[in-house]
């Protein structure tokens, strides 16, 4: 075996000098033969002319020589590469249809297979964790909500299925001392959050157990990301400190770098710490922002971990009815809560492309078997002169494999630049850290998916030619006989298919670009144009005392109102458009107190004076606060349309009352008098209903995290400067965070129904031109193999709009089948869709409609460019040409 | 005299090599004569089908090649036997003898 291979391996690097061997060889032996001859008496002539005869060729022996050494299968392979290359420039539209439908079908694939995989597939970064839950309190009002710390604290020691569970608040902090003054996300966390997850610092120590408890020193994880870009990755970061919100910290660990959740996560801090600062967490009726992981016991179900959790549930509402009654407990695998949001917009684009790839494979199909029908002559003669059968495959599978790898190459490059396009469009917050990267597996699956189409499609006129009787095929042309055999029959059916999967993609686009029209048509409560926002949490430490807080703030509006072109600047503590806003239970003056779960329970807006002007909320009723809405003055409050309407019915809420919370004996209640109604705003994302709204002004409720909102005359982004700088005057450390127009917030609010929609109107539309490649070719192709039936046809008498006719009829009926399955299917499939359409049912007949006609009309245009050829058939050429 | 000359059964070409160069190292014309005497010229080997059997020999590993002087002083092609060849040699008889023996079975005595 192995000399074998050197033997080859010789005869091929080395070839001239083993063909000068081969020379001097032969040339050694026919001189001794003719010395032989000459010495039994031949005269050189005679002798010379005896060699002749006996030896034959000498480039016949070398050539046999050569084979016999087996250069012959590696020079072939060079020889029908170069061919094949030949071939392939001869024929450029079909080799760069062939290469850009291979790219196409591996590079989408490749692209999409990995954003599933990186997002979906992936294993978290947690061991066992499948075994990992997240547990959310719940209640008939809202839905799933967070968890008050003390049911928490009851969850983890009455329930047993569970091993352990770990509270996790999301926080956001001013770090100072390092860099920059700026916002970070953290997580105040269990202290057995780390080890319940099964990782452990990088460096550093993990918390201690005792760091739960109030009062523990101020202590930091670093993320690895943070760790690099602060601390360049330092190792002796750990033991210095950073200042957070005006607190020295120490830094006790880095977290691996694998370490990721579902909110961003800066830095972990212990929740003991954190309560220090926020004690109105340790309330029952508190549930700020915090989420519950617990870790399965050994031998203990999810389902029954679900009973024993809601059996706990139910006492706690039964012994705390005040703050539980009606609280349910909902468990989700962690996993779930991942993906979440953009697991159907991944599934959908995932379906889309196993669509896009069946496609490009019926199309690379097609293209193969055109182009090998067209050869079967040129093969038969092949074989007809004398190359073997294996020869004449060896040649096409050359050919095969330039394309294919041209092919794959290009599609590489294409996932690669589609991945990143993909990164890009999908905003961050909803990835929770999950890379995308090229997906080694998916890339090779597509690849020798498509390639195997090619190679296997490539070689039918191979097989054909030398299955068929050489003879026939030569004689007449061989024409009579490709057409209307299983080869012709095949090719349609391949084009019917890509027309109906071409419908399916396209109605999916049409109803997902349906959707978010009727989605951003839809009325947020605000006018978006010229408005930017941007957020600002003051540092606890310094504004400890109400007053301070107001200071800055009327610092601050004083001083963006002086900047140039601001019509309107407010302060308000919940954006519309995003998420994770307070709300609160009231009691309406005189209203038949309901159970205590049953409270009205509106989201709560902490508002300056203009927030109504800036953000263009509709004011409905009564007035907007003033400045003299402060301290001292009387409380008062706005409220939303949806609340009036649901409280107060046909009666005029302005100058009602409510307060805070529920009626107790114990306490003089504090009544709030309503002086103004405002219209609804989406609060919650333009797809979910409005909710009841209650308005405070910022005098009277002090907060210490609030949005500045300007309005302005001018392009509202060229703002932002300007106003980092008036901040910055007031406190130079001061964060701010969040800075956005609020254009970019109804954007990124509807991000995941934009990216399917985006991509899957790419997908439709290269299913269309795939499809229209492919009726293309179907007709093109009978337009060439009937071009003898056509001229007897001409020649008979048949107009030449007779001729068109019947040629357009054969892409007609491809075409009408093509829809016609699709329809089928589209009713079928775009069901599974519904959750990702708004407002449009999945049977929408104007775009059923609407993409029927245009693909009709592709179709149209794709067999009338090859039929108009039928009008230049001359008769007379057609049928001499046999 | 060329109608006493044998043609070769299928094979036996490389029987025929191997065997000659069994007895020492030898150049391909030297193969062809040797043949022929030791055949008491029955056996002519042409040139044609000489060399590719000598350059087949060679890869599979049953012979190899150098390059050597020959009685006349010219540069000639020497090839040899391997131990893979003698193996090859020793099989190769073995199955010939068997095959004319059970040739000369079924022809019987004449």
């Amino acid at each position: 075996m192995l000399t074998d291979l050197l033997s080859r391996m010789r005869s091929l690097l080395w070839r001239k000098v083993v063909e000068d061997e081969l020379e001097t060889e032969l040339r050694f032996h026919r001189e001794r033969q003719l010395q032989k001859y000459q010495a039994s008496g031949l005269t050189e002539a005679e002798a010379l002319h005896r060699l002749g005869l006996e030896f034959g060729g000498l480039d016949q022996v070398k050539e046999e020589c050569r084979d016999a050494r087996g250069v012959r299968i590696m020079e072939t392979l060079v020889q029908d590469l170069r061919y094949g290359l030949r071939t392939l420039r001869n024929s450029p539209g079909f080799t760069a249809v062939a290469v850009l439908t291979l790219a196409l079908g591996i590079g989408a694939n490749t692209a999409i297979f990995s954003l599933v995989y990186g997002v979906l597939l992936r294993p978290l970064p947690y061991k066992d964790a499948s075994r990992l839950i997240m547990l959310n309190e719940t209640t008939p009002r809202v839905g799933l909500v967070s968890v008050s710390y003390p049911n928490f604290v009851d969850w983890r020691s009455q329930c047993r299925a569970f091993a352990d569970m770990a509270a996790v608040v999301g926080v956001g902090l001013n770090l100072s001392g390092v860099t920059q003054p700026e916002h970070v996300s953290g997580q105040a966390v269990s202290p057995n959050f780390l080890t319940l997850l099964g990782l452990h610092p990088l460096l550093g120590r993990d918390f201690d157990l005792s760091e739960e408890k109030l009062g523990a020193a101020p202590v930091v994880l670093l993320s690895y990301p943070l760790w690099q870009s602060h601390f360049g990755g330092d190792p002796n970061a750990v033991g210095r400190t950073l200042t957070l919100d005006g607190r020295s910290c120490t830094i006790i660990g880095v977290l691996p770098p694998e370490f990721r959740w579902m909110e961003k996560a800066d830095l972990l801090e212990p929740f003991g710490v954190f309560a220090t600062n926020n004690q109105d967490y340790l309330e029952r009726s508190e549930r700020g922002d915090t989420a519950v992981v617990g870790r399965l016991a050994p031998g203990s179900s999810f389902t029954q971990a679900r009973a024993e959790m809601e059996a706990i549930a139910a006492r706690l509402a039964k012994d705390w009815p005040g703050s539980n009654d009606q609280f349910g407990v909902a468990l989700r695998p962690i996993r779930d809560v991942f993906v979440s949001e953009i697991r159907p917009a991944i599934m959908l684009l995932f379906a889309a492309v196993i669509f896009v790839l069946l496609i490009a494979c019926a199309n690379v199909t097609n293209l193969f078997l055109m182009r090998g029908a067209g050869r079967t002559r040129e093969m038969a003669l092949r074989i007809a002169i004398g190359a073997t059968r294996g020869r004449v495959i060896a040649q096409l599978l050359a050919e095969s494999l330039i394309l294919t790898s041209l092919g794959g190459v290009a599609g590489v490059g294409l996932a690669v630049a589609a991945i990143r396009g993909i990164g890009s469009l999908l905003p961050a917050d909803r990835l929770a850290g999950a890379g995308i990267d090229l997906n080694g597996p998916a890339l090779l699956f597509t690849a020798v998916l498509v390639v195997l189409a090619a190679f296997v499609f490539g070689l039918a006129p191979a097989l054909q030619a030398t299955k068929a009787d050489v003879q026939s095929e030569l004689k007449e042309g061989g024409r009579s006989t490709s057409e209307g055999t299983g080869q012709g029959r095949w090719r349609g059916i391949l084009a019917i298919a890509e027309v109906a999967l071409s419908l399916i993609l396209l109605v999916g686009a049409g109803l997902m670009m349906k959707s978010l029209y009727r989605l951003l048509s839809e009325d947020a409560g605000i006018r978006t144009e010229r408005v930017l926002t941007m957020a600002m949490s003051l540092r606890t430490a310094q504004y400890n005392k109400d007053p301070m807080i107001l200071n800055f703030w009327d610092r601050v509006l004083h001083g963006v109102r002086e900047l140039p072109g601001i019509e309107a600047a407010a302060l308000g503590t919940a954006i519309p458009l995003t998420d994770g806003h307070d709300r609160t239970d009231i009691t309406i003056e005189g209203m038949a107190l309901p159970k205590p779960g049953s409270f009205p329970h509106p989201d709560l807006h902490i508002v300056s004076p203009a927030y109504v002007e800036a953000l263009g909320i509709r004011l409905l009723r009564g007035r907007t606060f003033m400045d003299m809405d402060n301290e001292s003055a009387p409380h008062v409050a706005m409220i939303n349309a949806r609340l009036a309407r649901q409280y107060f019915a046909s009666a005029d809420p302005v100058g009602k009352r409510f307060m805070f919370g529920h009626p107790s004996p114990k306490r003089q209640p504090e009544w709030i008098t309503i002086t103004g109604v405002v219209g609804d705003t989406k609060l919650y994302g333009l797809a979910n209903p409005a909710r009841m709204e209650v308005y405070l002004p910022f005098r009277q409720s002090v907060s210490g995290s609030m949005t500045l909102i300007l309005r302005s005359a001018i392009d509202p982004a060229a703002l932002t400067s300007e106003s980092r700088g008036v901040i910055a005057s007031i406190d130079k450390d001061q964060p701010v965070f969040g800075i956005a127009t609020m254009q970019e917030l109804v954007r990124n609010s509807v991000s995941t129904r934009r990216i399917s929609f985006i991509v899957m109107g790419a997908f439709s539309g290269l299913a269309l031109v795939l499809a229209a490649i492919g009726i293309y070719g179907v007709i093109s192709y009978s337009v060439a193999q009937r071009a003898h039936e056509i001229g007897i046809r001409v020649a008979l008498g048949a107009r030449p709009g007779d001729v068109l006719r019947m040629v357009l009829g054969q892409g007609a009926k491809i075409a009408a089948a093509g829809v016609v399955i699709g329809i089928v299917a589209s009713f079928v499939l775009t069901r599974l869709m519904t959750n990702l359409l708004y407002n449009v049912s999945p049977a929408d007949p104007v775009t059923f409609a609407v993409v029927t006609v245009l693909l009709a009309l592709i179709a149209l245009i794709a067999s009338w460019i090859p039929a108009r050829r039928t009008l230049r058939v001359d008769p007379i050429a057609a049928l001499r040409r046999e | 005299m060329p109608d006493q000359r044998l043609d070769l059964p299928q094979g036996t070409l490389d029987l025929l090599i191997l065997r000659t160069l069994a007895l020492g190292p030898q150049h391909g014309w030297g193969i062809s004569e040797r043949v022929q005497q030791t055949s008491s010229d029955l056996l002519h080997i042409q040139q044609g089908s000489l060399y590719p059997a000598l350059h087949r020999l060679e890869r599979r590993g049953w012979i190899k090649a150098r390059w050597g002087t020959s009685d006349n002083n010219r540069r000639a092609k020497y090839y040899e036997l391997t131990k893979a060849g003698t193996r090859r040699l020793q099989l190769e008889t073995e199955t010939w003898k068997k095959l004319t023996a059970a040739v000369a079975l079924v022809l019987g005595p004449c």
